[in-house]
């Protein structure tokens, strides 16, 4: 008895801690709480930016143009999207066919303002391109500014900009593939006063930039009347580590249909790292919905089973390939320079590596470590415009493995399971594999299965993990010349979706530019200060040709018909094995409208002004 | 005394510039810089791009040749900005992590301390009996469950099963407005788990060392004529066997103030809590020296003040110890 009401009242303390605090999220707020396993480091535009704070942005900003769900390329601050039809996107050449330059007419909208009620003008244009390029300022990409020759200006809303080099990805706004985009137009009221007080001090650049340029109030929030964007939502707070809140802006252009209050008029962001967490805060009612990242690596299905009725279960393109890069350095072109243990491997020879995809049931490991996924043969994501759907598949056959193996004389010849062969200066060496890649529980998952896949054709694989920040340093990733990881390395890399298909095409990663004068200086090699992303070393000569041809093609459909032809050479060449498509997953409330994922722009963030409760009378368009 | 003191507080000079050397080294050293992320998570980002922002944040140079500039603006009291955060590093430290880790772990250190010392008397003074073989229990327990999963069963139950308390972070967003009160008893609310949970496994350690200690205390001769004299049980316990039999876990205590300071990575990462100990492991991590450093340092710092402390300590309290 007495047991009995000593454990009702510590149930009734708990039951009033809890009504105590009810959670803020949902339609009685009207407002949306989403969770987030990642958090940006801050929200300046300069910088490239990880998916996370993209998808912050989205909320924040809208560029010239924007992708919407079925990837047509709408006009976003601009009134109409540069085309040749409309006679806005202009390309010269000479007689003899050479490019001279591109013109691209644009026109800002009348209705469009900043934040806090600035007009946008031409004049923002003009600072955010001189910001862009300033030797002082640290902006991460200028693979696109740098093809701009000039920007005219003609009144407060028309502006040309005229291109010395070709650019098809003209009007992209895909930040991410960063080729193409005009960065989001930075409001040249809130940032020229840190941008000259930066160039005012050169001499102590490195640390003013840091500490007033990219720790500016604009970036960090720590002012919030100073995070002025050109987005659907105003910043109000950001409370680091745990969360970050906007709310909705009335004088934003792009209006949802019907009464505009019926629609989410606060959007927190909550940046909780652990998973499980997350979920917990998901299915205990704090959050509304789960970006497009935080639950990458689940299975839909399983958490389907656990959403019940309360929360919708979907799985998006990630856009993202995992793939096994080889070292490609054993092959004759590099040397003495090259690696040793790679050419004793017989990696840089296409054999071995169609023997290593067959060996590996590609299928099953998909299933085993990243539910949802699909196993593909390609660089680029299904779905894709310039995707190729009729690659060989390499379907798992080890007994053709073997005989491939086999072909290139290797055998078990000691009888202890491990293939051999004699090299030619005599030496006997076994085919034991080094794979290394980080230490994600799905990766560990996949090494363990290859253990199993490869020793049955008479391969050992000798596992390593490294965390991500030495993976993917220069002083590993860019050293396979000089056998930093001699054998395989495992991570992933966007296949793309959209009018840029991969971050192969943006970012060259085993292609070569055929029109500089040193062939291989994308390749990180000690003569070139191991300097280049070609960190594999796989050079085809025909496929460098396509890859560029492709990168100067304005026709969309002859620029994928290329993409398909690369895909060819790719798919038996194998520079790398692509294990599968990852897929991401999005999980939100029933009730919640229009909250859907963009696989173009690879964000559900790409509308979030149209976001709402359908309890509350949004309109559900998509 | 005094010359000891100023002897030891003076060597605590060379000790932490030798400790920044070394660490400023070791980060140096290790694979990775901070742009490698600019890198890797952006496929436009070109060689030229990286050279470019090497050159810009002085990258470029030798790591000794950054650390004399890094340690010409720390003894100025500049450590410099966060390259991730973009604030100043000690900035942070020290108004954005510690005082959330003090918080937490200061209150879990009170509570195990709180519950350890009567827990510990209660199974000692009834040896063998349903309650010290529960606690006993419950001590095992606490000791051999890890800490994260404690922390992911606690919240299982407490925030998705019955919906009592929240799975975790500092509080709700927005509720500030609301009003004080409601802010406050959200933040306590936000507490409870991440402190039960943190506190387990010293709660569990020194409600073994505090029964030993008081089992040995009571069949000391001095209790026994205590008893003999007829003083009431109350006052044999409270005033003369805790005293003593307390001693030894204020020994622990202390050692464990130092951790008190440095976060607790496991229950920081489950719980969502910003505290000094994620941020090390993340600054690590992102390549973010600034912020490593100056974690790191003031660290140091304390063990070497702590030590001092103790040493002085032992001094005051046990006559035979000497330092003239």
């Amino acid at each position: 008895m007495h047991g009995q009401s000593w454990a009702v009242r510590v149930g009734t303390v708990f039951v009033l801690l809890g009504l105590g605090g009810a959670a803020l999220a949902g339609p009685a707020l009207n407002n949306l709480v989403i969770g987030a396993t990642q958090e940006p480091d801050q929200l300046n535009i300069w910088e490239g930016a990880a998916d996370t704070k993209e998808n912050i942005l989205a909320l924040l900003f809208l560029g010239l143009t924007y992708f919407d769900v079925d990837g047509n390329l709408l006009p976003g601050l601009a009134t109409e999207v540069p085309t040749f039809a409309n006679g806005r996107l202009r390309v010269y050449y000479d007689a003899a066919g050479n490019f001279l330059r591109q013109e691209v007419d644009w026109t800002l909208r009348d209705d469009a303002y900043w934040s806090d009620g600035t007009p946008i003008t031409t004049a923002d244009v003009v600072f955010t391109f001189e910001v862009q390029n300033h030797p002082l300022i640290p902006v991460t990409f200028r693979t696109f500014s740098n093809k701009i020759a000039e920007i005219i200006v003609h009144d407060a809303k028309n502006f040309t900009i005229v291109y010395k080099e070709p650019n098809p990805f003209y009007a992209n706004p895909s930040g991410r593939i960063g080729l193409a985009r005009f960065y989001d137009l930075a409001p040249k009221h809130v940032w020229e006063p840190i941008f000259l007080e930066a160039e005012a001090q050169p001499e102590k650049a490195a640390e003013i930039i840091t500490a007033k340029f990219l720790g500016a109030d604009p970036a960090t929030g720590r002012d919030p009347a100073k995070v002025v964007g050109s987005g659907p939502f105003k910043f109000v707070e950001w409370r680091k580590n745990q969360y970050l809140r906007v709310v909705r802006r009335p004088d934003f252009f792009l209006k949802p249909p019907g009464p505009e209050e019926n629609y989410i008029q606060e959007v927190i962001v909550r940046f909780i790292i652990h998973e499980p967490t997350l979920l917990a805060a998901l299915f205990a009612g704090e959050l509304d919905a789960t970006d497009d990242i935080a639950l990458s690596g689940y299975d839909p299905a399983v958490l389907a089973a656990q959403a019940g009725e309360m929360f919708k279960v979907e799985a998006v393109p990630s856009g993202f390939i995992e793939m096994l890069n080889f070292n490609h350095f054993g092959h004759e072109r590099y040397g003495e320079e090259g690696c040793a243990l790679a050419r004793d491997l017989l990696l840089h020879d296409v054999r071995t590596r169609q023997a290593i995809i067959m060996a590996i049931d590609r299928e099953a490991l998909a299933e085993a470590v990243f539910p949802g996924a699909i196993v593909t043969n390609s660089f680029v994501v299904r779905g894709d415009v310039g995707y190729n759907p009729d690659l060989y598949p390499w379907p798992y056959d080890p007994e053709r493995a073997k005989a491939l193996l086999a072909e290139l004389g290797w055998k078990d010849s000691d009888g202890n399971g491990i293939l051999d062969r004699i090299t030619p200066d005599g030496r006997k060496v076994e085919f034991r594999l080094p794979h290394v890649t980080t230490p994600a529980p799905f990766r560990i998952r996949t090494q363990e299965l290859l253990m199993e896949y490869l020793a049955e054709v008479g391969i050992k694989l000798e596992p390593t993990n490294l965390p991500a920040a030495v993976l993917f340093s220069t002083e590993f990733i860019n050293r396979g010349s000089i056998c930093s990881w001699p054998g395989i390395i495992e991570y992933a890399a966007g296949g793309g979706i959209g009018e840029v298909p991969a971050d192969e095409i943006s970012g060259e990663l085993w292609a070569d530019d055929p029109t500089t004068p040193e062939p291989l200086d994308n390749v990180p090699r000690r003569a070139n200060g191991f300097a280049g992303s070609n960190v594999g070393g796989w050079v085809h000569e025909e496929y460098d040709r396509l890859h560029f041809a492709a990168l100067n093609e304005f026709d969309l459909e002859k620029r994928a018909a290329i993409i398909r032809e690369m895909q060819v050479i790719f798919n038996r060449e194998l520079p790398f094995i692509p294990l599968y498509e990852r897929v991401g997953i999005i999980m939100y409330k029933v009730g919640l409208a229009n909250y859907v994922f963009a696989p173009i722009a690879r964000t559900p963030f790409w509308n979030a002004w149209m976001w709402g409760w359908v309890e509350r009378g949004a309109v559900r368009v998509y | 005394m005094l010359s000891f003191l100023v002897r030891r507080l003076l060597l605590v000079i060379p000790t932490l510039f030798l400790i920044s050397v070394v660490i400023y080294a070791l980060l140096a050293l290790k694979p990775g810089d901070p742009l490698d992320e600019l890198r890797f998570g952006n496929p436009g980002f070109t060689h030229a791009d990286y050279e470019r922002l090497v050159k810009l944040y002085g990258l470029d140079k030798p790591w000794y040749v950054r650390y004399w500039y890094w340690l010409g603006r720390a003894v100025r009291g500049d450590f410099g900005p966060s390259r991730r955060y973009g604030l100043p590093a000690a900035e942070f430290i020290f108004r954005q992590r510690l005082p959330n880790t003090l918080l937490l772990s200061g209150l879990a250190l009170v509570v195990a301390f709180g519950v350890a010392v009567p827990a510990g008397v209660l199974c000692a003074l009834r040896r063998h009996s349903f309650v010290d073989y529960t606690v006993t229990t419950l001590n095992f327990l606490g000791i051999s469950v890890p800490v994260f999963w404690l922390g992911i069963m606690l919240i299982y139950l407490f925030s998705v099963r019955l919906g009592w308390l929240p799975a975790g972070s500092l509080g709700t967003p927005g509720l500030a407005a609301q009003g004080l009160g409601a802010y406050l008893w959200d933040r306590v609310r936000h507490l409870i788990l991440p402190v039960v949970t943190l506190s387990s496994i010293q709660m569990a350690t020194w409600t073994r060392f505090m029964r030993s200690s008081m089992l040995e205390v009571i069949h000391d001769e001095y209790i026994r004529t205590a008893r003999a004299k007829g003083l009431p049980e109350r006052t044999i316990v409270l005033k003369h066997a805790l005293r003593n039999a307390v001693l030894p876990i204020i020994t622990l205590v202390a050692l464990a103030v130092p951790g008190v300071f440095s976060g607790a990575v496991l229950t920081e990462t489950v719980f969502n809590w910003p505290g000094m100990g994620r941020a090390i492991y993340d600054a690590i991590l992102a390549n973010d020296f600034n912020v490593a450093m100056v974690a790191l340092m003031f660290i140091s710092l304390l063990i070497l003040v702590f030590n001092i402390l103790a040493d002085v300590a032992y001094a005051l309290v046990d006559p035979r110890i000497r330092y003239d």
